[in-house]
C-alpha cells in the first residue's frame, strides 16, 4: 500500500474521506448452509395449490427430489407419447408449479444478520413460503434468485421453508426465446447450481463494480453498501487486487448512518498492470473487506470479483477493444444442450465449449435470445472469447404490453449488474430481430448506454435500426445485404460497401446450410431428457423407400457440401476488411424450428468428423491468407488469375513476410510455383499483398490445387477444375443416339438392343430445379427451394471415369447443377439408383437424381435431366462430364442392371 | 463516461444545423423508362411466379367506380404498396394494414400498385408462405378487381446514365429524381432523407443505399471516397412520391 490518491463520493448523506493506511486484515468465511440434497416435492400440474395455499396449513409436500435438478431428472412429467417432427422430443414433459420442501434449522448465532436463500439459476418464478407466508418472489430469467429473508427467519428455529418454482411463462414473451425454448435447452422446471442459505453482516457490499481506465492504469471500483443497523457506522474498506506476479492492497475510510451508501474509488494500478484480450486475456481479481463498526458492534463482509483491464469502444467499422479494432469471427449459441435440457452451471462445460470455439479460429459467441450463466463468463474470461449477450426477447416481444416491457426493463438491468464485471462481456444487445414499439427499444437501449459503458449497446438483432445503436448485427444494412449464406464458384467479391454505414455491422445469422441428419446420433440420447424421435420418423420413412443404407452417405456428402459452403462464407466474410464480423449459425446443429443439422458439431458439441480443427483454421482464424479469383472451373487454354490478400487481426505486424504461391495435383505434386514480394504486413486489416497468373496449358489431372503461404506458417488452399476444351459432343452413331425426346426413333433404337442417350431439356422434365447449394436452415421451417440437401455422386462408377469428381459436389459441379432437373424416381425399381443422386428433404426422403441408366425394351437407357445447349462454350465442367457420358456409352462397361417400363419415363417427362 | 459520450455529439448536432448542405432537386425521369417486359393476366401474380427475386413490380389494373369513396382490400401485402389512382397518391398498405379508402369521382380509372419486398424477412404464422408481392384477392367496394397488367421495375440495375431526366413536372407518381450540386468540402457525410417517402439512393452513379420513412433511421452514410470535388449527380428513384424538392447533408446519423 503506499500513497495513491483516494476518493469517495457519498451519495446519501455523509461520507468521510480519509487516507488511513492499514492492511486489510483476514475475516472470517460468510456463515453459509449449502441446500443441495434431498428436499420435498411435490407436483401441482392443475395450478391449485398456490391457489389455496396449503403451505398456510404446514402441510409437509408427499415426494422428494435431489436438488439442484430439473424435474426431467426424475421423469417428473407427463410422459409424452409423441414423436415431434420439429424438435427433439422432451420425454417427460412439465409446465407448472412444482413444489419444494425443506425444514431448516437457521443457527442461532446467525443472530443480527441478514439471510438470503440463493438459487444460481431458475426458471423463472420462484417464491419462497417460510411456514405458512409466502415472503418472497423473484421472476428474473437471466440472473441468480436471491431471496431476502432476514425478517421472516428467526435464528435458532427450525423454519419450513417452501419453495414454489413456475415455469409456465411468465409473461407473454416469444415462445422461441432460447432462455426457455422447448427448441433447444427445454423450458424446465427446477434449481440449479449453487444454492444456499447465506447469512452475512447488517453492514454489507451490496455490488461491487469494477470500471477500467486503461490510459490512466486505474481502475473506478464503484460500491453499493447496505447498512442494515439503523445506527452510524463507520469503518474502512480494504481493496486487495491480484494478479499473476500482482499484488496491491488499497484502503478507504467510510461513515455512513444510511441504509445505502455509494462509495467510489479510483485506484491507480500501476505500469505493471496489463490489459485483456483476446490473445492475452489477463485476469485480476478483487477483494473488498468492509470492517465498519456502530462503536458496540463490529461488522464485517467481503465481496470480490474477477476484472479485465479492458475498455470497449466503437470504431467506424469496427468495435475498439483496448482503442484496437478487432474482428469478430463469431458463432451463434442458441443454449442447445441435450445433454441436460439446460445450460450448464459448470466451468468445465463451458471451457469446452470456449477451447472449441479456439480450436476453430474463433473468437466471439452471441448468446441468441438469452444470457449465459456466470460459469460461460468464467470460461471467456479465461480463454479470450467476446460475447454478445441478450435478453430473452424475440419478435413481437416489443409489442405495447406494459407487463412485459416492465419485465424486460428489471432483467436489462439484473444482467448489466450481474456479468457486468467479465471482461468477455463485450456487446449487449436486447434480443433478436424484434418488432414492434422501437420507442421501447431506443429506450432499452440507451439506458443500457448510461448504466454501464463497458460495454456496446445495440437495438436489436436485424431490424429496425436505433439511435443509441452502438453497432448492428444484421442480414442488411440500407446499403444492401451483409449476410452470407452461401459461397459462389469465384471469390472475387466481400460486403465492403454494403458493411460501410453509420456503426460497426456484424453479418448476422451467415451460414445456414443444412445437412443431412447422422442417425447414429440417436443412440447418444439414451440418458437425455429429449430424444431424437424426429429421427426415428425419418430414418423410417427411409427404409421405406428403400435407401436405408445410403443414410451415412447422404450424410456425408451433404456435410462435405456444408464445409466447403462455410469456408466460402467465412472467407467472404473475412475479405470484408469494413465488416465488424461475423456471426455463424451454426457450427452445432440447432435441434429445434423444424430440425436445422447446420452444424459440423451435433448438438452435444461432439464433431461429426466432417472437417478437422487445423484445417476450418486455415480459413478462419486471426490470420488467414485469402485469395480473389473469378472462377473455379477452366479450360487448359485459359490463365489462372489470383489476387492474394492476407486477413491479419492478429496482436502483430507480420514483418517482412515470406508469401509463396504453388500449384499442385491431386497426387500433391508441385506443378507451377513462384513467390510474391517480401513485405510487411499490417494487422487489424485485410490487405492485398499481390498478384500472380497462372497459365493452366499442359494440366490433365482436372483437379489442381492452388495453395497460399505467409511465412510458411499460414497456410490456405483452393481446387480449381482445369479441362479441355470438346467439340462435337453427344454425336449420334448408329449403336448410340442421342435424343432430347423420347419418341419413336428412341423406341426402335431400344427395341433393337442398342443405346439411347435421353437428355430431355430441363423445361420438359417435371419436378424440382436443381441447385448446387444443399437446402438453407432446414425444409421443414422453410419450405422454399430447393428442398434438397446436395448430392450423392456415384463417382466410382465408369460413367465418371473421365470426370474426376469425388462423392460429393464441388464448385466444378457448379455449372452442371444449376443447369439440370431433379428426376423423381420414386417409383422406379428400388434397385435402380441414380448415379447423380439428389438428396431429399429428410421428412419426405423420395429417390431423386439427375443422371440414371437402366435397361428399357430391350435396349441401354442412360437418362440426363441437364440443359446441354445454353451458354456451353463457358460451362467447361458440364462439356467434360458430357465427354465422360459419351466414353462410356461407347464402351462395353456400359451395360445397365436394372430394367424399367416405359411408363416411369413417362411419368417424369412434361411431354 | 457519460461526459466523453454526450458532449462531442452535441458539438456535431450543432455543427449540423450551421453546416447542413441543401442541394435543390430539379430534374425527374419518370419510373416508366425502367420498365421490364409487362405481364398480363386475369388475376394477381406473386413475385415468387412473375420470377422477381427482390426489388418492385407495379399492378396495374382498370377500375370503375360507383361512389366517391370505395374501399380496396387486398388479401396479401409483401411488404409495403404505395396506391395511386390516375397518377394520383391515394396512401400506402402493409401486411398490417390491407385497408385503403379510394377517393376517386365515379368512373373508369387506372389503379396503380407499386409493391415493394426488400429484403424484410417474415416470420412467424406466414413462415411456411414465403410468398412475395401481392396475391390473393384484391377487392374494390367488395368486388374481386381482374385483368391486371403486372410490369417488374428494374430499379437497381438499370443503368442511370441511360435514365433520361426532364426538368421536373409537378406530378405524383414515382420516379427518379436528379440533382447536380458542388461539393462542399465540410465534413457531412450523411444524405438525410427527412420527408422522403421509400426508395433507394445513388451517387455519382454509385449505389448509395435504401431508404424508407417508416424507419427510425433517416440517414444513409456517404463514403468519402464518393464525393468528388467539384460537381456530384445526386440520383433518388421514390417510390411513395413525398413531393420533396430538397434534401440536405449532415454531418450526424439522422434517426427519428
Amino acid at each position: 500500500m503506499d500513497e495513491y490518491k483516494i476518493s469517495i463520493y457519498k451519495y446519501v448523506k455523509m461520507i468521510c474521506l480519509l487516507g488511513l493506511l492499514v492492511q486489510a486484515t483476514l475475516l472470517k468465511a460468510q456463515d453459509v448452509i449449502d441446500l443441495s440434497g434431498t428436499w420435498g416435492f411435490q407436483t401441482d400440474v392443475m395450478d391449485f395449490r398456490r391457489g389455496s395455499l396449503s403451505p398456510r396449513y404446514n402441510h409437509v409436500l408427499q415426494g422428494t427430489i435431489k436438488l439442484p435438478a430439473i424435474t426431467d431428472d426424475y421423469q417428473i412429467g407427463y410422459q409424452n407419447p409423441y414423436k415431434y417432427i420439429d424438435r427433439l422430443t422432451r420425454k417427460y414433459e412439465y409446465m407448472g408449479p412444482a413444489w419444494y420442501q425443506r425444514d431448516i434449522e437457521i443457527p442461532a448465532d446467525w443472530k443480527g444478520k441478514k439471510i438470503f436463500l440463493y438459487f444460481e439459476r431458475t426458471h423463472w418464478l420462484s417464491s419462497i413460503f417460510v411456514d405458512t407466508k409466502e415472503v418472497s418472489s423473484i421472476d428474473y430469467v437471466s440472473v441468480p434468485h436471491n431471496h431476502d429473508l432476514s425478517s421472516f427467519v428467526k435464528p435458532g428455529k427450525t423454519h419450513r421453508i417452501t419453495i414454489c418454482i413456475d415455469n409456465r411463462f411468465q409473461y407473454n414473451t416469444h415462445k422461441w426465446n432460447h432462455a426457455h425454448t422447448e427448441f433447444t435447452q427445454i423450458n424446465w422446471n427446477g434449481i440449479l447450481g449453487d444454492m444456499k442459505l447465506m447469512a452475512i453482516d447488517p453492514v454489507y457490499v451490496e455490488d461491487l463494480q469494477v470500471y477500467p481506465n486503461i490510459t490512466d492504469q486505474s481502475i473506478k471500483v464503484k460500491l453499493r453498501v447496505n447498512n442494515a443497523t439503523k445506527k452510524q457506522v463507520k469503518g474502512k474498506v480494504s481493496f486487495a487486487i491480484a494478479g499473476t506476479k500482482y499484488s496491491l492492497k488499497h484502503e478507504v475510510a467510510l461513515v455512513s448512518s444510511d441504509s445505502v451508501s455509494f462509495v467510489e474509488a479510483n485506484i491507480p494500478l500501476g505500469k505493471h498492470i496489463k490489459l485483456w484480450d483476446e490473445f492475452n486475456p489477463n485476469l485480476y481479481r478483487i477483494s473488498c473487506q468492509l470492517n465498519t463498526s456502530d462503536g458496540k458492534n463490529s461488522y464485517q463482509h467481503e465481496k470480490s470479483t474477477t476484472f479485465g483491464m479492458r475498455e470497449v469502444k466503437q470504431g467506424k467499422n469496427h468495435v475498439l477493444l483496448n482503442n484496437h479494432p478487432i474482428h469478430l469471427r463469431g458463432n451463434v449459441e442458441n443454449a442447445v444442450f441435450p445433454k441436460t435440457g439446460h445450460a450448464p452451471l459448470d466451468d468445465a462445460s463451458w471451457e469446452r465449449i470456449m477451447m472449441l470455439m479456439k480450436d476453430y479460429g474463433m473468437n466471439h459467441l452471441r448468446f441468441h435470445s438469452w444470457c449465459p450463466p456466470a460459469a460461460a463468463f468464467r470460461m471467456a474470461d479465461k480463454h479470450g472469447i467476446y460475447f454478445e449477450v441478450e435478453m430473452p426477447m424475440w419478435g413481437k416481444d416489443a409489442e405495447p404490453d406494459e407487463a412485459r416491457y416492465n419485465f424486460f426493463r428489471r432483467e436489462i438491468k439484473a444482467i448489466l449488474k450481474e456479468y457486468g464485471n467479465h471482461p468477455s462481456f463485450v456487446l449487449y444487445c436486447n434480443g433478436n430481430e424484434i418488432t414492434g414499439n422501437f420507442d421501447f427499444i431506443e429506450e432499452l437501449t440507451a439506458e443500457g448506454r448510461k448504466a454501464d459503458p463497458r460495454h456496446l449497446y445495440s437495438g436489436s438483432t436485424a431490424r429496425t435500426r436505433v439511435k443509441s445503436d452502438q453497432y448492428y448485427v444484421s442480414q442488411q444494412t440500407n446499403k444492401g445485404p451483409v449476410k452470407v449464406y452461401e459461397g459462389l464458384p469465384g471469390t472475387d467479391w466481400d460486403k465492403n460497401v454494403e458493411s460501410d454505414v453509420d456503426v460497426p455491422v456484424i453479418s448476422h445469422e451467415s451460414g445456414q446450410r443444412c445437412i443431412y441428419p447422422n442417425f447414429d446420433e440417436i443412440k447418444k440420447y439414451a440418458n437425455s431428457p429429449v430424444e431424437a424421435r424426429n429421427f426415428e420418423v425419418f430414418r423410417d420413412l427411409l427404409q421405406k423407400n428403400g435407401m436405408l443404407d445410403q443414410a451415412k452417405d447422404f450424410f456425408r456428402a451433404s456435410g462435405a457440401l456444408t464445409v466447403l459452403e462455410y469456408k466460402a462464407v467465412i472467407e467472404a466474410l473475412l475479405r470484408s476488411g469494413k465488416s465488424a464480423g461475423f456471426q455463424l449459425l451454426s457450427m452445432n446443429d440447432f435441434p429445434g424450428q423444424g430440425y436445422a443439422p447446420v452444424g459440423i458439431f451435433d448438438p452435444f458439441w461432439d464433431s461429426k468428423g466432417l472437417v478437422t480443427a487445423e484445417k476450418f483454421r486455415e480459413f478462419c482464424a486471426p490470420t488467414v491468407a485469402l485469395l480473389r479469383y473469378d472462377k473455379s472451373s477452366y479450360f487448359n487454354t485459359e490463365t489462372f488469375k489470383g489476387k492474394a490478400e492476407v486477413y491479419n487481426f492478429s496482436n502483430s505486424t507480420l514483418e517482412n513476410a515470406k508469401i509463396k504461391w504453388w500449384l499442385s495435383d491431386t497426387a500433391g505434386n508441385v506443378l507451377k510455383k513462384g513467390t510474391l514480394k517480401k513485405q510487411t504486413i499490417a494487422n487489424e486489416n485485410v490487405s492485398p499483398v499481390g498478384e500472380f497468373a497462372i497459365p493452366l496449358k499442359n494440366i490433365s489431372s482436372q483437379k489442381v490445387t492452388v495453395h497460399l503461404a505467409v511465412n510458411d506458417t499460414i497456410k490456405n488452399s483452393w481446387d480449381i477444375w482445369v479441362y479441355p476444351k470438346h467439340q462435337d459432343l453427344m454425336q449420334s452413331t448408329d449403336n448410340v443416339l442421342y435424343t432430347e425426346v423420347y419418341d419413336d426413333v428412341a423406341k426402335r433404337q431400344l427395341a433393337q438392343g442398342k443405346t439411347v442417350v435421353l437428355y430431355p431439356s430441363p423445361d420438359h422434365v417435371k419436378g424440382r430445379k436443381s441447385l448446387f447449394h444443399n437446402h438453407f436452415w432446414n425444409p421443414i421451417m422453410f419450405a422454399w427451394a430447393p428442398m434438397t440437401i446436395g448430392n450423392l455422386v456415384h463417382h466410382e462408377q465408369a460413367m465418371f471415369k473421365d470426370f474426376l469428381t469425388s462423392y460429393h459436389t464441388d464448385w466444378q459441379w457448379w455449372d452442371i447443377l444449376n443447369h439440370a432437373k431433379v428426376i423423381e424416381m420414386q417409383n422406379a425399381p428400388q434397385q435402380l439408383r441414380p448415379f447423380i443422386q439428389v438428396i431429399d428433404s429428410y421428412d419426405n426422403n423420395q429417390k431423386l437424381g439427375i443422371g440414371f441408366e437402366a435397361k428399357l425394351n430391350g435396349g441401354k437407357l442412360l437418362v440426363l435431366a441437364l440443359d446441354t445447349k445454353t451458354d456451353m462454350d463457358n460451362r467447361p465442367a458440364t462439356q467434360q462430364l458430357l465427354y465422360s457420358m459419351d466414353n462410356y456409352v461407347k464402351s462395353a462397361k456400359f451395360s445397365p442392371q436394372v430394367a424399367v417400363d416405359e411408363n416411369f419415363i413417362q411419368s417424369f417427362l412434361t411431354k | 463516461m457519460l461526459k466523453t459520450v454526450v458532449f462531442p455529439m452535441m458539438t456535431f448536432l450543432l455543427g449540423s444545423t450551421l453546416m447542413a448542405q441543401e442541394i435543390r432537386i430539379e430534374r425527374k425521369a419518370p419510373v416508366s423508362q425502367v420498365y421490364k417486359e409487362t405481364v398480363e393476366a386475369e388475376s394477381i401474380l406473386s413475385f415468387n411466379d412473375l420470377n422477381v427475386e427482390f426489388g418492385y413490380v407495379l399492378y396495374q389494373t382498370e377500375i370503375n367506380t360507383d361512389a366517391e369513396n370505395e374501399e380496396l382490400e387486398l388479401e396479401n401485402v409483401r411488404d409495403y404498396a404505395v396506391v395511386y389512382v390516375d397518377g394520383k397518391l391515394q396512401g400506402t398498405l402493409t401486411d398490417q394494414r390491407k385497408k385503403l379508402t379510394i377517393k376517386a369521382d365515379p368512373g373508369t380509372h387506372i389503379l396503380q400498385l407499386y409493391v415493394e419486398n426488400i429484403g424484410r424477412i417474415t416470420y412467424g404464422p406466414e413462415i411456411t408462405d414465403n410468398s412475395k408481392g401481392l396475391f390473393g384477392t384484391i377487392t374494390l367496394a367488395g368486388n374481386d378487381l381482374r385483368n391486371w397488367k403486372m410490369i417488374p421495375l428494374n430499379v437497381r440495375n438499370y443503368p442511370l446514365k441511360d435514365l433520361v431526366f426532364e426538368r421536373r413536372a409537378s406530378d405524383s407518381s414515382p420516379g427518379f429524381y436528379q440533382s447536380k450540386f458542388e461539393h462542399n468540402p465540410s465534413e457531412n457525410s450523411y444524405l438525410n432523407m427527412t420527408g422522403w417517402g421509400m426508395g433507394e439512393v445513388w451517387l455519382n452513379q454509385k449505389y448509395l443505399g435504401s431508404y424508407w420513412e417508416e424507419e427510425k433511421q433517416q440517414s444513409i452514410l456517404i463514403p468519402s471516397e464518393y464525393l468528388i470535388s467539384g460537381q456530384n449527380e445526386l440520383v433518388i428513384f421514390e417510390l411513395k412520391n413525398n413531393q420533396q424538392k430538397k434534401i440536405s447533408l449532415s454531418p450526424t446519423p439522422v434517426f427519428k
